[in-house]
């Protein structure tokens, strides 16, 4: 995994910088200056360290990591319910959801503990606070917001 | 000068003057331990509420919430791995893996302490510098600060990896953060660069929801993964148990946690640098402090002396910061930037009165910043069991709260849906990062540098042309980085001979 996140990585920023300093090109020197300035060594360091891991050995003691795609689906989840529905309702579901599936959390302890939270983000956030947390689209969507 | 120090806590231990200062160091511990909720907008929020106050109150009451933000703030990044503040987000990286070791309450107590002792020596610089610092600042024009940030890059990239390998990625990570930095509209030429077309990006990339999303979202992946607690198998009760063990590290590493309140003092004198960039220089020195490559090994992993500098030069940036803000009126940082408009506010003008007629507010402050750290270390000490406890706490009970505060700490730094976008993406850099072995500092340091590098770059080209590489104080700082660079070289030839 160290070596396929290391050549991912350097591969990633080697187009990252040849990118920048190829658009750089087009532009006033004023603004081409620095992206020329640090893009062009950046992708000769990341091309170094894409060859250095093409010839790193695969290490045979590396562990796989499992099951680090679900808390990206998790987070992923959350963000889509953000979006949709608002920070106050994804909030609540989202919590509740994930004690109750991810946690296994019973009826009560999930309920109580969502209620706990919401009220400590309503109540600090917004209540006190007032900072703008708008309604979802999907809620404007059907004239609910 | 003794009469005006001793007329200034007089000043400040007024009963009123007291009081809004305990207000505002109970609004400042919150503001620091919530991610998201920064010092610089909520000095902006309480600005209004200063009209009617004594510059004496206002001061206590503005500059107590401000003095205790960066300390509160590494509770946060010490227990969730969460930086509470932009300013603590260097305590992340030993903080949190010495709190996955099960030494929550060591990081805490180290944590503290040396705010504590930051602070003082930021204070001390500001009561003791006013007179003497004017020659200093006018000495650094842009080439010397482009050449500061260069430095301060090279400590942490040169640092932060194993060998010629670990340097080449720590370059890499500080190119990608300087590169990434020029996202937006150039401040220069107008041209919008690197924006898609995208109206979100035309400001550039916000520096809340990357940092959040680089450390926080892989230790959610992590505890997620591992499924126990922060603490993970550590004994129970032993968590909180090491915060006096903590405090005596800041006195076994007395000068390190001094050489960086001084750095830290340093950085918040010179204009335009700012607290992110003092923690990683303070990090970069402490790492640098290792005396064998097995040793600097240790950094990353849970060495107190991570927390210790970073944790030191946060809080004596604030004494730094204030000297230029109140001597020429010219603002070290943001926050500064917004006192400086409550000086406005009260009438009062920074610059020579601000030494002479004024002379006692100037060190009412002075004593602002220490009482309110010592008012603060000490309620955090009463509490630290209760804190550090909450690194027991189930992994699956803790990851919705933690996932919510990423999310709303990452919304309200611009009020947009990209931004929790943004934390995700640059997660998943962070993940990478972590899994390959790539130090994540550089990459946040140059980020944070990238803007000032490129202005002082610019100004230093278009007005020296490539004269500006022979000033003195240029050519000295070149050297310096170049010695960083080579030291771990020249370390790692010494340790294979021995």
């Amino acid at each position: 995994m160290a070596r396929n996140a290391s050549l991912a990585l350097a591969i990633g920023v080697a187009l990252i910088a040849g990118y920048a300093a190829f658009a750089a090109k087009g532009w006033q020197w004023k603004a081409a200056l620095f992206p020329l300035a640090i893009g062009i060594p950046l992708c000769c360091l990341a091309v170094i360290e894409v060859v250095c891991s093409f010839r790193d050995k695969r290490s045979a003691e590396e562990p796989a990591t499992h099951g680090s795609a679900l808390p990206w689906a998790w987070m992923g989840g959350f963000l889509a319910l953000i979006v949709l529905l608002g920070f106050p309702i994804a909030i609540a579901v989202f919590v509740f959801g994930y004690l109750k599936l991810q946690s296994k959390e019973g009826w009560v302890m999930s309920t109580v503990y969502t209620a706990v939270l919401w009220a400590a983000f309503y109540g600090l956030f917004d209540y006190l606070l007032h900072l703008p947390f708008p309604a979802g689209w999907l809620l404007e969507w059907l004239g609910l917001a | 000068m003794l009469e005006a120090l001793w007329e200034g806590l007089l000043l400040v231990l007024q009963w009123k003057a007291f009081g809004f200062m305990l207000l505002g160091i109970g609004l400042g511990f919150w503001v620091g331990l919530l991610p998201g909720l920064g010092g610089a907008t909520t000095l902006a929020l309480m600005l209004p509420f200063i009209y009617t106050m004594q510059p004496v109150e206002a001061f206590a009451f503005l500059l107590g919430m401000h003095a205790v933000v960066a300390t509160t703030g590494d509770i946060t990044s010490v227990l969730f791995g969460l930086p509470g503040e932009a300013t603590s987000a260097a305590t992340v990286v030993d903080g949190y893996a010495m709190t996955k070791k099960g030494e929550a309450g060591r990081a805490l107590g180290a944590a503290l302490a040396s705010s504590l002792v930051g602070a003082i020596v930021g204070a001390v610089a500001l009561a003791a510098a006013i007179p003497v610092v004017r020659p200093l600042v006018l000495t650094f024009g842009s080439p010397e600060l482009f050449m500061l940030a260069i430095v301060g890059l090279a400590f942490i990239a040169s640092l932060s990896g194993e060998g010629a390998r670990g340097m080449v990625r720590g370059f890499i990570a500080a190119g990608l953060g300087l590169l990434l930095a020029t996202v937006g509209q150039d401040p220069q030429a107008g041209v919008a660069r690197f924006t898609f077309d995208t109206l979100y990006l035309w400001q550039g990339l916000d520096l809340v929801p990357v940092l959040v999303g680089i450390f926080a979202i892989p230790e959610i992946i992590d505890l997620f993964v591992r499924g126990n607690s922060i603490a993970g198998n550590a004994p129970p009760g032993k968590v909180a148990k090491g915060a006096w063990e903590g405090v005596k590290d800041t006195y076994r590493h007395f000068w390190l946690t001094i050489r960086c309140s001084l750095i830290g003092t340093f950085i918040g004198i010179m204009p335009g640098l700012g607290g992110s960039v003092a923690q990683w220089m303070a990090y970069g020195h402490a790492a640098q402090s290792a005396k064998t490559p097995e040793e600097r090994k240790q950094f990353g992993q849970g060495d107190v002396r991570g927390v210790l500098g970073p944790g030191a030069a946060n809080n004596s940036k604030e004494g730094g910061s204030l000297i230029p803000t109140v001597a020429f009126g010219v603002p070290g940082s943001t926050s500064m930037a917004i006192l400086l408009g409550g000086f406005l506010l009260l009438g009062l003008v920074p610059g020579p009165d601000m030494l002479t007629k004024h002379v006692a507010v100037t060190y009412s402050m002075v004593w602002t910043i220490v009482i309110a750290n010592v008012i603060t270390v000490a309620v955090c000490f009463l509490f630290l069991d209760r804190l550090a406890s909450i690194t027991e706490v189930k992994g699956h009970r803790l990851i919705p709260v933690i996932l919510v505060l990423v999310f709303i700490g990452s919304y309200t730094s611009n009020s947009h849906y990209a931004d929790l976008l943004v934390t995700l993406v640059f997660g998943g850099v962070g993940y990478l990062m972590v899994k390959a072995d790539w130090p994540r500092a550089p990459f946040v340091l140059g980020l944070v540098l990238g803007k000032i590098a490129e202005n002082y770059l610019y100004i230093s080209v278009a007005r020296y042309e490539a004269a500006w590489l022979t000033r003195p104080v240029v050519v000295v700082l070149i050297v310096v980085a170049l010695a960083v660079v080579i030291y771990p070289f020249f370390q790692m030839r010494r340790g294979a001979r021995g």
